[in-house]
Order: C-alpha cells, then sequence, then structure tokens
C-alpha cells in the first residue's frame, strides 16, 4: 500500500481540479488491493475557494465520493474568507480543522507526513513565494512550527522570489514579520538541539540583488541578508532531495511507497505556466535539470499552460537576454535520469500540437500520469515520488 | 579582451551547461566561443567538455575570473 499526500495553497483551476480528480480515480481503480493508494488532501489559502467555485466544485465532489481519498481543509482560513458556512454545508465530505474532530490544520499536516515515515527526523519547505506579496511564507511558518512541536528538524529551500524572505530590515505594517519568524525558528531550533537547516539559491539571490560580487577577492558575498540564512548553489540544496523527508511547497504533492526501495527519491516537475513572461518555467526546469544531472530520477510534465513551451518555434531576439526554453529542452534530453512528458489532454483543450522538433517527447494521458505519480511504472524503485508544481 | 566577450560568471554550473550546449550545437568546424567563467565553472562545467571532442582552454584574468575558449 502507497500513501500519496498533496498540499494545495494556490488557486486550483477547472482544468487542474478535473484532471486531479481523473488521476486520483485511475489510482483508486487500477491499483486494487494490496497495492492501493491512500490519498490525504490538504487545502489551504485560495485553493480553498475551488470547493464552492461552480467550475471546479464537481470535480471536488467526485474526488470526495473516492473512498480511499481524504479531503482536509484549513478551518482558520475558510473563516477568513467567508467560506467556512459555504464549504461545511454544500461539501460535506471535507474535513474541517479547528473544530472538535481536528487539531489546527498544519499540525494535521506535519502528523499526516510522519505517519506515513516511521522514524523521521527533518521536514523541509520549498518556499517559491516573497513575502507579503504571498500569503505563502506565512503558510511556512506556520508549518515549521508544527514541525518543530513534534520534534523535528525544519529545512527550508528559498528559490525563484522565495530568497527576498533573506532581506534583512523587514518592517511590515500591517502583515507577519516573516524575517523576524525564520530568526524566531533558527533560534528555537538551536535551543532544542534540532539545528535548522535554511537555505537561499545562489542563482536567484545573486539576481535579486542578495548575493554581489566583492571586486577585491573575485567572489560573491551576502549584501542585506539576515544571518539565519544561507545562500548556496542550487547543487546544494538538491543534495537534500536525495534524502527521503517530506519537501511541500505552495503546490506541492507526494507519494510514500510502503515497500521501501533503496534508490533516492523521484522528482516531478510540473510546468504549469507559459513560458516567458514569468520565471516559474525557467526555474522549473532549471531546478529539474540540476537534480537529473545531479543523478536523481526527474521528470518534467508539461501541463496546463506549460504546454506552450512546446508549441510551435521560439526565437529569441538577438538583444534580448533569455534563455530559449526549446533550445534548453532540446539540448537536455540526453541527460540520462532526466525524462520530459507533455499532457495531451492539456494539448487537447488548448487545440494546439506540439512543434515537430520535440515529436520524441512522450505524451501521456491523465492513466499515464496516475503511473508516474504513485510509482506504478516499471523501472520504479524510488521509495518516495515527490510532485513539485511551478 | 574583445568586446563581445560574454560575462557567464553569475550562472550556475547547470545553466552554464546548458548555454554551451546551445552555443556549441550552433559552432561550424575550426570555430569557437570565448567567454568569461570562475573557477568553480572552468573545472566543473568547462573542463569537461574537453572529453566530447571540444578545444577547451583558459586564461586567469582576475581573482576568480577566467577568459575560456572551447572550439570544435
Amino acid at each position: 500500500m502507497g500513501y500519496s499526500t498533496f498540499l494545495f495553497c494556490d488557486p486550483v483551476s477547472a482544468e487542474r481540479a478535473g484532471w486531479f480528480f481523473e488521476i486520483l480515480q485511475e489510482a483508486a481503480s487500477t491499483v486494487s488491493g494490496e497495492s492501493k493508494v491512500n490519498t490525504t488532501v490538504f487545502l489551504t489559502g485560495d485553493a480553498l475557494f475551488s470547493l464552492v467555485d461552480s467550475r471546479s466544485r464537481s470535480s471536488w465532489n467526485r474526488i470526495g465520493d473516492l473512498p480511499s481519498v481524504r479531503i482536509i481543509a484549513d478551518g482558520d482560513e475558510l473563516r477568513l474568507q467567508g467560506l467556512l458556512h459555504s464549504v461545511s454545508s454544500q461539501a460535506r465530505f471535507v474535513h474541517i480543522t479547528g473544530g472538535g474532530e481536528h487539531g489546527p490544520f498544519w499540525e494535521c499536516v506535519v502528523s499526516t507526513l510522519k505517519t506515513h515515515r516511521p522514524g523521521m527526523k527533518r521536514a523541509a519547505f520549498l518556499l517559491c513565494n516573497s513575502p507579503y506579496m504571498s500569503r505563502v511564507p506565512v503558510y511556512m511558518l506556520r508549518f515549521f512550527s508544527r514541525v518543530q512541536e513534534a520534534g523535528l528538524a525544519a529545512e527550508m529551500y528559498t528559490y525563484l522570489d522565495g530568497v527576498h524572505t533573506l532581506h534583512n530590515g523587514q518592517r511590515p505594517s500591517e502583515f507577519e514579520n516573516i524575517g523576524r519568524g525564520v530568526s524566531a525558528l533558527a533560534n528555537s531550533g538551536a535551543l532544542s538541539g534540532r539545528d535548522t537547516w535554511f537555505a537561499a539559491c545562489s542563482r536567484c539571490a545573486t539576481a535579486r540583488g542578495y548575493y554581489q560580487m566583492n571586486p577585491g577577492t573575485g567572489f560573491c558575498e551576502p549584501s542585506s541578508c539576515i544571518q539565519e540564512i544561507a545562500i548556496r548553489p542550487l547543487k546544494e540544496i538538491l543534495a537534500r532531495f536525495f534524502q527521503d523527508h517530506p519537501i511541500v511547497s505552495h503546490f506541492s504533492g507526494e507519494c510514500v511507497l510502503e515497500e521501501r526501495a533503496k534508490d533516492a527519491p523521484h522528482l516531478v516537475v510540473f510546468i504549469t505556466s507559459p513560458p516567458y513572461c514569468s520565471e516559474w518555467t525557467f526555474g522549473g526546469l532549471s531546478l529539474a535539470v540540476a537534480a537529473a544531472m545531479d543523478g536523481m530520477r526527474t521528470t518534467v510534465v508539461f501541463i496546463e499552460d506549460g504546454v506552450f513551451a512546446l508549441h510551435g518555434t521560439h526565437d529569441v531576439p538577438e538583444n534580448d537576454k533569455i534563455f530559449n526554453i526549446q533550445e534548453m529542452i532540446a539540448v537536455t534530453t540526453d541527460v540520462e535520469c532526466l525524462r520530459y512528458a507533455v499532457h495531451s489532454p492539456s494539448l487537447d483543450e488548448r487545440g494546439i500540437a506540439v512543434s515537430d522538433d520535440f515529436s520524441p517527447v512522450r505524451m501521456v494521458t491523465n492513466a499515464d500520469l496516475a503511473g508516474i505519480l504513485f510509482g506504478k511504472e516499471s523501472g520504479e524503485d524510488a521509495p518516495v515520488v515527490r510532485m513539485i508544481f511551478f | 579582451m574583445e568586446n563581445n566577450t560574454k560575462d557567464f560568471t553569475e550562472l550556475t554550473c547547470t545553466n552554464l551547461m546548458i548555454k554551451l550546449k546551445i552555443l556549441l550545437n550552433r559552432l561550424s568546424n575550426g570555430d569557437s566561443i570565448h567567454f568569461l567563467a570562475t573557477r568553480e565553472q572552468v573545472d566543473n562545467t568547462c573542463t569537461p567538455f574537453s572529453g566530447q571532442g571540444y578545444r577547451v582552454s583558459w586564461e586567469q584574468t582576475g581573482q576568480n575570473q577566467f577568459l575560456v575558449q572551447i572550439g570544435r
């Protein structure tokens, strides 16, 4: 038997709710008896609106009907968003935290992750969102607070805009101070003898001005940074991914396979955004390629608007300093541990096709995707399949 | 140093590898590319190209800066 756990903090579109239902249904129907996968889906933040939104509600209703799936919603956030009454009355299959039956939401998240891993010593959060513009860093602090209460060590990997957490002197007038929260976690970790491991990706930190070249030494040094987060190469951060502790994020999942295998975890990176107008696609690909080059089995799935990366022929103007995403994919198809896949229902929904240059990229249906995510593909020998959405 | 020498010192080793593979794919026989790199990039990313049939050479131009040339 396997256990899958998902944490959704960002909006869940009707499209995403639809294919998510289909892969869960596939996991429940094709994997029967001993090899069944039990799933827990945690919803907080903007993801909660999808429970009442008529465009996605029906998919959640169908997910709620699956006997192997449990949906847990953050009661505090439901109250904040004015959704508590409508969700509790219309979506009776949803377990709401903070009432008599369940403890606080983040305590449930940590205890669920811990239940599936006897002897678990640490838990991590990959933070890709910046403080104040996003509420995800607040969720991260709450998660870590429960991680520490559970006697575990907290690990934070800041990436993309998540590295803004580094900035010293944060002084929000209306919001929870994220910099101060991170410092407090580091202090409490040290006092309890479970040191935190907080890191920021050096490429992302350099781009945002937190890691500046000292002309005298020729090496970069932290600039305007809080001390509790160390700036490290992505390679060092990804080295932590070889261990099988949980790593959650703004939109993430994992499948822990009960038969503990010896391989490193399998990383599945979902590319969900169009290729160029944000850093999500480049950031996701960059992380995936780096992980694969270090020997981690990695699958990149282009899905939803991420399929536009494989459509047409991209031609970067001479004076534009940006990676050509298609060239990036083309020159990395020979990386041994890296596999590319494209979600055919996403292509169909948009009425587009993959460029002929990418015909070797594997087309996957929802059934195929279920096989990848729930460790049912031939050759899978990973103890954990990790899923991160970019 | 030529004015059109690209500065790749701030790329991660992975992204430099990708960049070099893209540039080298476009290169004709006898041509070469040159760029600035750090010590770590030279050791981890540039040098391995010599095992793939490319000519790789470099000269130190700063405390942690090297002018690298890779030719086909």
